[in-house]
């Protein structure tokens, strides 16, 4: 059966060079759907089942969302696929992390900046698919304090991460009786193959620091990835329950 | 109640053995200050008015009481028969009728009074002397003893309904006595009792909003004051004769009240502001001696009563002088300084004043009048300083100014009796002399008095407004410092000698412990709960104990909060705008020369272009990431270049040996970060693409201030010197020479070529 994907890109030439970038990485049979605003892509989805996939309809396997789209953002359309069963990538010419690290929340498994090479492109695509997503130290600086501070200091165990603010002085912060869920909180081992890759750290440098193989990094990665979708959906519940949505 | 609560504000400093742990800012330790006795002193304020009751009640009966007092004086002496004219001393000490309102009596005016028969036919001789109403400020017993008995013969005589005047040409006139009349009794005499009320009043309010020892002897003090001024006030009635009794009673009472005054003013500087170790001993004697002296003169045993009264006071002056500069020693505070300012210039203005009553006193054709004069001035003086003593701290400018002119006037009628009695000058002469003296004196040391008393003026406006600013940009920076912040502000502009925090907080400056302390609540200057600091920040001793806070302080302290809160939020208010305006235009570069550089880049006829057209996005989104981001952290910045160097030498098969130190972080502007960034990709751009390297060495080290940067390959680059430096190396260079640095390219050994970058003073700029 063909692998169906889903490209949502309102630049034709870049939507094009996409599609070249998909078909190179897998060997499948590819069925591209092309979409260049949401309204498009909201269409395509519900006829596949709609963006929670039911049963029994062949959904899409991978979703590239742009962010910047005509009719809005990419971001919006991640929110409402928070449940849809595809890898979902983001194609962006932002590489910094405030525009990133709100798609990850959204449950984005991973990103593609778009100026880079086809060969780059190719190779990154199918990382993410494979499930080794890229987390640049931007975005782990990010990470690490996401997961530090909005979940009430549940990471005290993480090792210094040598970016503290050097002046130091902090007044103590009261710390939340109960203790964060076990899905909200990073393995001391998570946090640490966070700091590295804040620091900069390869994926491969950072297997030989901490003396386990390389794909077992990829593994936290991953864990932190889902973590933080986890986390973000719990806030968000939280969040909604508190204003009496839920 | 408010505004004496700062009278009654007398903290009770404990001796502690300078066990100030808890305040570490304290610029001397060893003060024998302990900040829960501050707190404790404070929590008392709040004190639930449980007493309130009984003292209100308590004032209210003093009030009336004091009321019912004076008007049953006033009653008195308005029954007081007398014989309504107006006299007045002539040179040879005669007396001389000036007006009256009797038709037999106005056309005798400016004729000479010789005796007054009564209608028993007792013939009494009269002189000055009966004008001269108190026996307090006659020098001479001898002198004293013939005015108690003139006055008693006085009131004698004018007990008769009838008496008859007899003038020096024989001229005889049969006068009727009459109960003077409550209208007769002269506008001095009722502002004198006014005066004396209100020092009543104030002494009971003080002593009854907090009843103690103090306080106490506040309130002696200023009721023997007050009584005092309503003596003179009795006195101070036009006409002749006083109630009979008076005279002898006036000596006793006045000089008793003298006395005690002078014990209580020792006995208060012995333990206000500080206790002194020798306090009981000081206070034991003062008060012996005092009543000791106050018994005799009840007694009429006492030889020399002036004479002993006026040694009496200005010893104790002199003594509190001494006491208060122990005090001061053993505790800068500033109100033992203007209290010892308050009393020099009392005691000094006393001796003057006994000094020429005393020589004018041994001159015939004596100055009864000026010396009265004198002597009442003095004591309104002293009145007013008892006034003004509870308000220190709250600066009552009418007060001072008040009292400032009573104590010159002091000096003047001292200076004309000086100059009448050791120059024999005219009485006319010496009055101009006196009084141009002594307004030259007020005019000239008007100022110096006024600064003296509260201290010298300020830090000039134009150094605190720089301070208010620099710290307002500091606090934007660092907002977690407020309160070390807010601190020096203060520090530099009071000088105080203690510095501490104290958590208790309030919504303004306060000024406590009389003048001696103020309060200065921590503002929170930005809305960020995790930096707000809370507490206030306690400054003590201001101008290093030489000063005392006033209100005034403490308005402008508030003010200059204000302004510091406003100075941050207009910092902050500009930094937005500029940081909003920032992103705007980054967002629409990024958007649309992004987007079209794209799709250029991807429509590129040959990968040359393409990579060109890659490196200008990238370029781009430097740039605009750098317009965008406010601030970038050295290493945070290492670690992206390190992942983006790993990833394109990645694709390019090539290694990266990457090192970096630093020993200490900084923050790199947005225009070092752009630059270093851009040169960094730059270099390796150009190994990438010309070198065939199979490993790159990166190195970078930042240490003391200076910034090293090393890009080595083995690739197979020689001769560096001459290569044609393109858009790329030639853009590097111009870089590097902006951030003030020099780069050099290099062979290596055996291959390779490597690239040194140094930049000597790469350090964060504000």
């Amino acid at each position: 059966m063909a692998v169906k994907v889903l490209i949502l890109e309102d630049n034709p030439v870049a939507r094009s060079f996409l599609c070249r970038v998909v078909r190179e990485s897998f060997s499948d049979t590819i069925v591209i759907t092309e979409a260049g605003d949401l309204e498009t892509a909201r269409r395509h989805i519900s006829l596949t089942g709609g963006p929670r996939g039911l049963h029994g309809v062949d959904p899409f396997k991978l979703i590239l969302v742009d962010l910047e789209l005509p009719d809005g953002n990419g971001m919006e359309l991640l929110t409402e696929l928070a449940q849809y069963p595809a890898t979902k990538i983001v194609t962006t010419l932002y590489s910094d992390d405030d525009h990133l690290f709100p798609a990850l929340q959204r449950g984005a498994d991973g990103y593609l900046l778009k100026e880079d090479r086809f060969e780059v492109l190719v190779e990154e695509l199918q990382k993410i698919v494979r499930g080794q997503p890229p987390l640049s130290p931007a975005i782990a600086r990010r990470l690490l304090t996401h997961f530090r501070h909005s979940l009430g200091g549940g990471e005290g165990q993480a090792p210094d991460s040598g970016f503290a603010p050097i002046s130091g002085f902090q007044t103590s912060r009261p710390v939340p009786i109960e203790k964060p869920l076990d899905h909200e909180r990073l393995t001391p081992r998570e946090s640490e193959v966070l700091t590295y890759l804040s620091k900069g750290f390869t994926i491969k440098e950072i297997a030989s620091l901490m003396g386990i193989k390389w794909f077992t990094v990829n593994d936290h990665i991953k864990s932190i990835y889902k973590k933080l979708n986890v986390s973000s959906r719990a806030e968000a519940a939280v969040l909604a329950s508190k204003q009496g949505l839920v | 109640m408010a505004s004496h609560t700062s009278a009654t504000q007398l903290p009770e400093f404990v001796p502690s053995d300078g066990a100030t742990g808890t305040n570490p800012p304290s610029s001397s330790g060893d003060s024998g200050f302990d900040a829960s006795t501050l707190e404790r002193s404070l929590g008392r304020r709040l004190r639930p008015a449980r007493w309130m009751g009984w003292r209100l009640r308590a004032l209210v009966a003093a009030a009336l009481l004091g009321c019912l007092g004076l008007f049953l004086l006033i009653r008195s002496l308005a029954a007081t028969p007398q014989v309504d004219a107006v006299w007045r001393a002539n040179a040879q000490g005669q007396l001389e009728l000036v007006a009256a309102h009797d038709p037999q009596l106005q056309p005798l005016e400016g004729r000479q009074l010789l005796g007054i028969v009564g209608s028993d036919g007792a013939v009494l001789v009269v002189d000055a002397l009966v004008l001269q109403r108190s026996a307090r400020w006659l020098v001479s017993d001898a002198q004293r003893d013939r005015h108690a008995q003139l006055q008693e013969q006085l009131a004698q005589v004018f007990m008769h309904p009838e008496v008859k005047l007899f003038f020096r040409d024989g001229a005889m006139v049969t006068v009727k006595c009459k109960p003077r009349g409550v209208a007769a009794l002269g506008a001095l005499f009722w502002l004198l009792s006014a005066l004396a009320l209100v020092l009543y009043l104030i002494a009971m309010v003080v002593l009854l909003s907090r009843p103690s020892l103090r306080n106490l002897l506040y309130a002696v003090m200023s009721t023997c004051q007050a009584g005092n001024l309503l003596f003179i006030a009795v006195e101070s009635a036009p006409g002749i004769g006083l109630p009979a009794g008076f005279a002898h009673w006036d000596l006793v009472a006045r000089v008793t009240f003298d006395l005690l005054t002078a014990a209580a003013i020792v006995h208060a500087t012995s333990v206000h502001p500080r206790p002194l170790p020798a306090r009981h001993v000081v206070s034991t004697i003062s008060w012996l001696v005092a009543f000791v002296l106050a018994g005799l003169v009840a007694v009429g045993r006492l030889p020399e009563v002036w004479w002993w009264a006026q040694a009496d006071a200005i010893g104790s002056g002199l003594i509190s002088m001494a006491l208060l500069s122990w005090s001061y020693k053993i505790e800068p505070n500033p109100f033992a300084i203007v209290l010892r300012r308050f009393g020099t210039v009392a005691a000094g203005t006393l001796a003057l004043l006994t000094v020429a009553v005393a020589a004018a006193s041994r001159q015939p054709g004596m100055q009864f009048n000026i010396a009265a004069v004198g002597s009442v001035i003095w004591y309104v003086f002293l009145a007013s300083l008892l006034l003004l003593v509870p308000f220190l701290s709250r600066s009552q400018q009418v007060m001072r100014e008040f009292s400032m002119l009573a104590g010159i006037s002091t000096v003047a009628s001292s200076l004309d009796l000086l100059f009448v009695a050791m120059f024999s000058l005219g009485q006319f002469a010496s009055l101009t002399l006196s009084l141009f003296l002594s307004l030259g004196l007020y005019a000239g040391a008007r100022q110096w008095i006024l600064n003296q008393m509260l201290g010298d003026n300020m830090l000039t406006t134009e150094r605190m407004f720089e301070q208010l600013y620099r710290i307002a940009r500091e606090v934007e920076v660092h907002p977690e410092k407020t309160r070390e912040l807010l601190s020096r502000l203060l520090r530099e502009l009071f000088e105080p000698l203690e510095l501490m925090h104290v958590e208790r907080s309030s919504t303004h400056a306060r000024v406590v412990g009389d003048g001696s302390t103020m309060l200065v609540p921590v503002p929170h200057l930005v809305e960020d709960a995790e930096h707000s600091s809370s507490g206030s920040v306690v400054i003590r001793f201001a101008r290093r104990g030489k000063r005392m806070f006033t209100q005034e302080d403490a308005r402008l302290t508030d003010r200059i909060v204000e302004q510091l809160r406003r100075a941050v939020a207009f910092d902050k208010a500009v930094e937005q705008g500029r940081s909003e305006e920032r992103t705007r235009i980054a967002q629409d570069l990024h958007d649309d020369i992004g987007a079209r550089l794209l799709t250029l880049m991807y429509k590129a006829p040959n990968p040359e272009m393409e990579d060109y057209l890659r490196h200008t996005l990238q370029d781009l989104k430097t740039l605009t990431r750098g317009l965008a981001a406010s601030s970038h952290r050295l290493t945070h910045a290492a670690a992206e270049w390190k992942a983006d160097i790993t990833q394109r030498l990645t694709a390019a098969h090539c290694d990266l040996r990457w090192t970096f130190s630093c020993d200490r972080e900084i923050v790199l502007t947005v225009v070092q970060w752009s630059a270093l960034t851009r040169m960094l990709r730059e270099l390796v751009s150009n190994t990438i693409s010309h070198s065939q390297a199979t490993q790159v060495d990166v190195d970078i080290t930042f240490e003391r201030n200076a910034f090293q940067l090393r890009v080595s390959d083995d690739g197979i680059g020689r001769n560096p010197q001459a290569w044609s430096h393109g858009l790329g190396l030639g853009g590097v260079r111009k870089r590097v020479k902006l951030m003030g640095g020099e780069v050099e390219w290099r062979e290596n050994l055996p291959r390779g070529i490597t690239c040194c970058v140094r930049i000597p003073e790469l350090v964060e700029k504000r």
